[in-house]
């Protein structure tokens, strides 16, 4: 469920575009009544606003943006007004630029949308970078990582509920012989997790769970791997089992340490704000001593902490 | 009489052109006695016969070619009703379709099972052409390509669906392999290939590429320069290039247009085309044409269906070749059939099939 509210009566795209005009001009930028409007708006609605604003003022509102904002507020709202599927391709792409580093994200994206999600954001990646996630992702990669993160992102599961159980176990077999034998032998195992349908993978990991009486993430060496592949495997499990306990986690994780990690809080936030928000939100209270809303209250500031609070529909 | 039949019949098993003595003799009036004449009124109808049984084997399919041709048969049904004796005569002139069978009092011709399977195959060719041409394109290439991988046939049918079709259609058929068989396809070829080819080939039905012109020279010229390196090392070591991970990558994920530019350049720095280096490695072969110029692949593969000793894929590859780009790009398979075996496309079909299948795929074909 998400979290942003939008108000019952909408002003008219028009009239948001005015409202946004008068909010860039004078001294300054009047950033509350930027959020006040962009972030209580569905991603059709700030379509409309986008167009209606180019068309009465003739620049386009996202450079406009670009340029009255700053800072971790002005990325925020650079992702947000993004059409939801553009936004991912955008973020694929800038990982893709530095995919050692970034790789997690890629499989993020690949793993927790649903796969009708992941054509369409591989579409307007094509529309926008003019060329392919995948082969952005083959050519920057090399060895497993590459393998996995290809795989990953490449497949179009199977969308349905059916599971086949004698190929559960069978699979969970092969699973457990390519992680009893350290990373070399993994071809099976991306075969496995870069294919099968969720619902079958799932059926696939309980078994292996009821068969070694560890969960699949847990039996994973925990060897120092320079490549990623461990870790951007351990990510895709984790993924596909459970996506909220996941960026439950990952959210602990950005407010926890000393020196927040504003990227990652904008890169959950503004994706999930109008998708599951809320169920994300109910993870991380089970597992933290605080709710989300008041974990980031004390970890952001200013107008990027109004904005986050305001996608998490505070 | 028996002489001219046992003419017939060893000159129809050669499936030659009808041999002299099947040309009708003419009926001269003769001042010869009247048992000449009666000898030379029974030879004709015989070697007429002999040409009757000629058009019924036609007709069957039984001198090559494929289909059959429903009329014919038909008019023969007409011809020879009540007269078993026409009917016994076709089945003894036939030794390649029909045995004599000792059995009880009488002899009777049985039929060879060969010959029943083969019929079968025949008359089925219009049926599943006009199967297949009621699909949607999507589902037919779920369909075949599910057909493939179950029982176990070539893989190059995978690779021509994976590589020939547009991108979106691509994904298409593999969303109509999810309805149909609550699978995806890559899934089903990750689980059923397991030889060398499986990497390529989930590469390639996993692929959607970009569809716009853009090209970049500069990462053609890269890529032509990283393959050249890849072949050179895999002729001095002996590995399979089908396995490289390099020749895998940039097949399977490159945009067409990028691909074509790569192999172009690719030529330019080697001499030899990508495909002759891939000699060896039909898969690769396969792919490499299906990208560059799915034309002339198409083309050779309805050449292929043509020929003497044709087996059962080859020839079943006519139909799904005419069925499924005869929307496509059917003018540019014509175009590359004509430069490569200088004949029309639609000459040799009605050259080689018979009947509601040559006409269907007459059709299909366009002028």
């Amino acid at each position: 469920m998400a979290t942003i509210t939008v108000p019952q009566v909408v002003p008219s795209s028009a009239e948001d575009a005015a409202a946004l005009m008068k909010a860039f001009q004078g001294w300054g930028t009047d950033e509350k009544a930027v959020i006040a409007i962009l972030a209580h708006r569905n991603s059709f609605q700030r379509k409309e606003i986008m167009l209606e604003y180019e068309e009465m003022y003739n620049e386009s509102l996202i450079q406009r943006l670009q340029s009255e904002l700053s800072g971790d507020f002005e990325r925020a709202m650079y992702h947000w007004i993004l059409d939801p599927m553009e936004r991912q391709a955008v973020m694929a792409n800038a990982a893709t630029k530095c995919i050692q580093e970034e790789y997690k994200i890629i499989v993020e994206i690949a793993c927790v949308n649903s796969p009708a999600e992941l054509v369409a954001i591989k579409k307007a990646y094509h529309v926008i970078y003019k060329c392919s996630l995948e082969e952005d992702v083959a050519a920057r990669t090399r060895g497993n990582l590459r393998s996995l993160l290809l795989a990953l992102v490449s497949t179009y599961r199977y969308d349905g509920d059916d599971v086949d159980m004698g190929l559960a176990k069978s699979e969970a077999k092969i699973v457990h012989e390519a992680v009893r034998n350290g990373t070399t032998d993994h071809e099976e195992l991306i075969r496995v997790v870069g294919t099968r349908s969720k619902a079958q993978l799932k059926a696939t990991f309980s078994c292996f769970r009821d068969e070694h009486g560890t969960s699949i993430t847990k039996a994973l060496p925990h060897g120092t791997d320079r490549t990623g592949y461990l870790h951007a495997l351990r990510t895709a499990l984790r993924c596909i089992v459970d996506g909220n306990k996941y960026f439950a986690k990952v959210l602990r994780t950005a407010t926890r340490n000393s020196g927040t990690d504003e990227d990652t809080l904008t890169r959950v936030i503004v994706v999930h704000a109008e998708k599951d928000m809320k169920d994300i939100s109910a993870a991380f209270q089970k597992r933290a001593s605080c709710t989300l809303q008041e974990a980031i209250a004390k970890e952001t500031s200013g107008d990027y902490k109004s904005f986050l609070m305001a996608l998490l529909g505070s | 009489m028996q002489h001219l039949l046992a003419q017939a019949s060893s000159n129809s098993s050669s499936a030659a052109s009808p041999p002299a003595s099947a040309s009708p003799v003419r009926l001269r009036p003769s001042p010869s006695s009247r048992r000449d004449q009666q000898h030379r009124e029974r030879e004709a109808p015989a070697a007429a016969m002999a040409d009757e049984h000629q058009e019924l084997a036609r007709a069957f399919s039984g001198l090559g070619g494929l289909g059959v041709d429903e009329a014919a048969v038909v008019s023969a049904v007409g011809r020879w009703r009540r007269q078993p004796e026409k009917r016994a005569q076709f089945r003894r002139s036939f030794p390649g379709f029909f045995t004599a069978s000792g059995g009880g009092g009488g002899v009777m011709e049985r039929c060879e099972d060969e010959y029943v399977r083969q019929l079968e195959a025949e008359f089925a060719r219009f049926k599943d052409a006009a199967v297949l041409w009621a699909m949607h394109p999507w589902e037919r290439d779920a369909r075949w390509a599910h057909h493939v991988l179950h029982k176990a046939h070539p893989p190059a049918v995978l690779v021509e669906v994976a590589c020939t079709r547009a991108a979106d259609d691509l994904l298409g058929a593999r969303r109509a392999y999810h309805a149909l068989y609550h699978r995806s396809l890559e899934e089903d070829v990750a689980y059923c290939v397991r030889d060398a080819n499986a990497a390529l080939l989930v590469g390639l039905v996993s692929a959607y590429r970009y569809e716009g012109t853009r090209v970049s020279e500069e990462l053609a010229k890269e890529e032509a320069k990283a393959l050249a390196a890849a072949v050179k090392s895999a002729s001095a070591s002996g590995a399979k290039l089908v396995q490289n991970d390099l020749v895998v990558r940039v097949l399977a994920t490159r945009s067409k247009p990028q691909l074509r530019a790569t192999f172009r350049i690719y030529k330019e720095l080697n001499g030899k085309t990508l495909e002759e280096d891939f000699a060896g490695e039909p898969c690769l072969q396969e792919a490499v044409k299906c990208l560059d110029s799915p034309a002339r692949y198409f083309g050779e593969l309805i050449n292929g269906a043509f020929k003497d000793g044709a087996d059962k894929q080859a020839k079943a590859a006519l139909t799904r070749v005419v069925v499924s780009r005869s929307e496509a790009d059917m003018e540019e398979i014509k175009d590359a059939y004509a430069k490569q075996f200088g004949a029309k496309l639609t000459d040799a079909v009605a050259k080689n099939a018979h009947g509601h299948y040559k006409d269907a795929l007459l059709a299909m074909i366009g002028k």
